[in-house]
């Protein structure tokens, strides 16, 4: 619901209730008044009576408005007040009158005296009330309703703007600007917050990338003077066997750290979202060609592939971290099948499925994606295979399971 | 052959210049941003060697340069920087090919001779090594003027051996050189062997000489003697 809805149906519901409450207590109010002022006005004509009675001796009769008569068996009382029905004979009905009487002395004699006056009909006062509040209500409601338009066609308006422009944002866009809003002050103070906030997103991202990249850079540049010299030192023609064996092996070892710097920078890029360029890229050939990396290993261990690849089934995302991830299960999936094993791939629209028989592995199938993670710890590979390829499938919320089933350690991804 | 190489760090461009030296090639140096825009607006080069963090400017600059001054240079980008979008810029520019660091010396003295077979500044795609002759463009190989059937494997190793001639190469280069960066080389020198096995036994079989030496524990070195 929009904000300016939800404000309506509050104000709405609110001076609603608030009307209603003013209108019973407007009805108590007048009632009262109105009996008041009706029981005073009959008094006063009582008065008008005795004086009458007293100064010209004539008894006023006005029925049924005025009524006065002798009387000798009733005591002499105070006032008292009814609210009796007569019957009007012009609009044939009963129409409910109050009534004060009194039994007082005058000139020695006791006399009845009554004054009778039309009630106000109760429902007539109702109706007309409610028609006066309702109108009320109604101008009310109106004025606010364009009021609010007007508020949100006008006031509300750099707030959408804002509101649009944010939906834009995205972290590696380095020039985001959002438009300044001089009023209302919120809006202003809401849109230079937020503008604080973008750039902070922003630089920060962009020093995070940088530093990603500069700490490539520190490392591998001493990492390639190293390897191009130990290169260089293997060509000399007198180098004894176990001088150049030495050198080989540091030679392998820096080669290792160089890998593993590189693997843990991409497993940090993926999760900073450092690859925004994305495009449409065909899986199907996509897997055909990185199985040929593996013809020799698939040779070697005399594996039997089967293929069910449909064709052009192309997904819009990274190709490099799709290429990645190809390689990266492809590579796994070689290097744990038994020999003379299978190797199954399986891909559909939305859907690649990758698995190679093998014996069971003894660990929870969470673990399999953990950083350096082995099954076979004296293994020279670096575990990080499944992590770059959970990854992977995080950032683009593929969801991957892997199980073991009829003797086949399956890897299943759904796009 | 003229060769600059552009890149800070000073231990390195040594050890490249000696290389490529050795194969006969004349290497001028760029330590920094300025010394490359200097020595590119006088000389002309061959190849260009360029790495893409200096001191002073952004190499990608340097491509800018390189591409709208009157060089013909084959360009090629050796980075630590892999973040994908330098290499995509880079190449988009109009840099020629791009090598990650660490990189294998042979590796670079393959792609700067292919580089230049593919500009044919040698004049030819052909590279004769005695009875053996490489076509680079049909990928045949032929000795003593018969075609031999090699696979596209065995092409590739065969041709890497020969650019880098009288050189002891490590496996993990070959390695490196045949599958790529994407897959570690350890569990591919079983393969190598039967590759280099099968390149022996066809080239013996027409009579070609085996000038393909193993160097126990280390690798292999291609070399008349």
């Amino acid at each position: 619901m929009k904000l300016l809805q939800k404000t309506n149906r509050a104000y709405f519901l609110i001076s609603g209730l608030a009307f209603l409450i003013a209108g019973v207590i407007i009805y108590f109010v007048i009632s009262f008044f109105f009996k008041d002022q009706l029981n005073e006005k009959l008094k006063s004509d009582i008065g008008d009576v005795e004086l009458s009675i007293e100064r010209n001796g004539t008894i006023p009769d006005y029925y049924p408005f005025i009524e006065a008569h002798e009387v000798q068996d009733q005591p002499e009382r105070s006032y008292e007040t009814v609210d009796t029905l007569i019957f009007d004979e012009t609009e044939k009905e009963n129409i409910p009158f109050r009534e004060i009487s009194v039994v007082t002395s005058v000139n020695g004699k006791r006399y009845y005296i009554a004054a009778r006056d039309a009630l106000f009909e109760q429902g007539d006062l109702l109706t007309t009330i409610a028609i006066v509040i309702g109108s009320v209500f109604m101008l009310l409601l109106l004025s606010l309703y364009f009021i609010n338009r007007k508020l949100s066609l006008k006031i509300w308006q750099p707030f959408y703007r804002t509101l649009d422009e944010l939906k834009d944002f995205s972290h590696d866009k380095p020039d985001f600007k959002l438009t300044p809003v001089s009023e209302p002050y919120e809006f202003t103070e809401l849109t230079k917050t937020l503008e604080k906030l973008t750039n902070k997103v922003i630089s920060d991202y962009q020093s995070l990338k940088r530093f990603t990249e500069d700490s490539s850079h520190e490392i591998q540049t001493p990492l390639a003077v190293i390897q191009s010299k130990l290169e260089t030192l293997l060509q000399y023609p007198d180098l004894k066997r176990d001088q150049a064996e030495m050198i080989t092996s540091i030679y392998i070892y820096s080669q290792r750290i160089s890998r593993l710097i590189q693997t843990l920078l991409l497993l940090t890029r993926i999760a900073n979202d450092q690859f925004p360029e994305k495009r449409a890229v065909n899986f199907s050939e996509l897997i055909e060609e990185k199985l040929q990396l593996f013809e020799d290993n698939i040779l070697g261990k005399s594996l039997t592939i089967k293929k069910s690849i449909e064709p052009e089934c192309v997904l819009e995302t990274n190709f490099f971290l799709a290429e990645s991830m190809v390689i990266n299960l492809i590579e796994n999936a070689v290097k744990h099948s038994n020999a003379e094993g299978s190797v199954n791939i399986t891909l559909e629209k939305n859907h690649f499925e990758i698995s190679n028989s093998g014996t069971p592995v003894q660990v929870p199938s969470s673990k399999l994606f953990e950083r350096f993670y082995k099954v076979n710890k004296s293994s020279d590979s670096q575990g990080l295979g499944l992590a770059i390829v959970k990854e992977i499938c995080t950032l683009n919320n593929w969801g991957i399971v892997y199980e073991y089933k009829e003797g086949l350690h399956k890897f299943i991804i759904r796009f | 052959m003229k060769i600059l190489i552009i890149e800070d760090e000073k231990e390195l461009v040594k050890t490249i210049k000696d290389y490529l030296e050795q194969e006969g090639l004349l290497c001028e140096t760029a330590y920094s941003w300025f010394e490359a825009e200097d020595a590119l607006s006088v000389f002309k080069y061959d190849i260009i060697i360029l790495d893409l963090t200096l001191p002073g400017g952004d190499g990608l600059d340097l491509i800018k340069l390189i591409k709208n001054g009157n060089q013909q240079a084959g360009l090629l980008i050796v980075s630590a920087r892999d973040s994908l979008d330098d290499k995509i810029i880079g190449l988009d520019m109009g840099a020629d090919d791009y090598l990650t660091k660490p990189f294998h010396l042979a590796e670079l003295n393959s792609r700067i001779k292919s580089l230049l077979r593919r500009r044919h500044f040698e004049g030819s795609s052909e590279i004769i090594f005695n009875e053996i002759r490489i076509n680079t463009d049909s990928n045949e190989v032929f000795i003593n003027g018969n075609i031999i059937d090699l696979t596209k494997k065995e092409f590739e190793i065969l041709l890497y051996f020969i650019t880098n001639k009288n050189r002891v190469i490590t496996r993990e280069a070959i390695a490196e050189h045949v599958w790529g960066n994407s897959i570690s080389g350890a569990d591919n020198y079983d393969f190598i062997y039967s590759h280099i096995k099968n390149i022996r036994r066809k080239i013996e079989f027409s009579s070609g000489r085996d000038y393909l030496h193993n160097i126990y524990g280390i690798g292999y070195k291609f070399s008349e003697k």
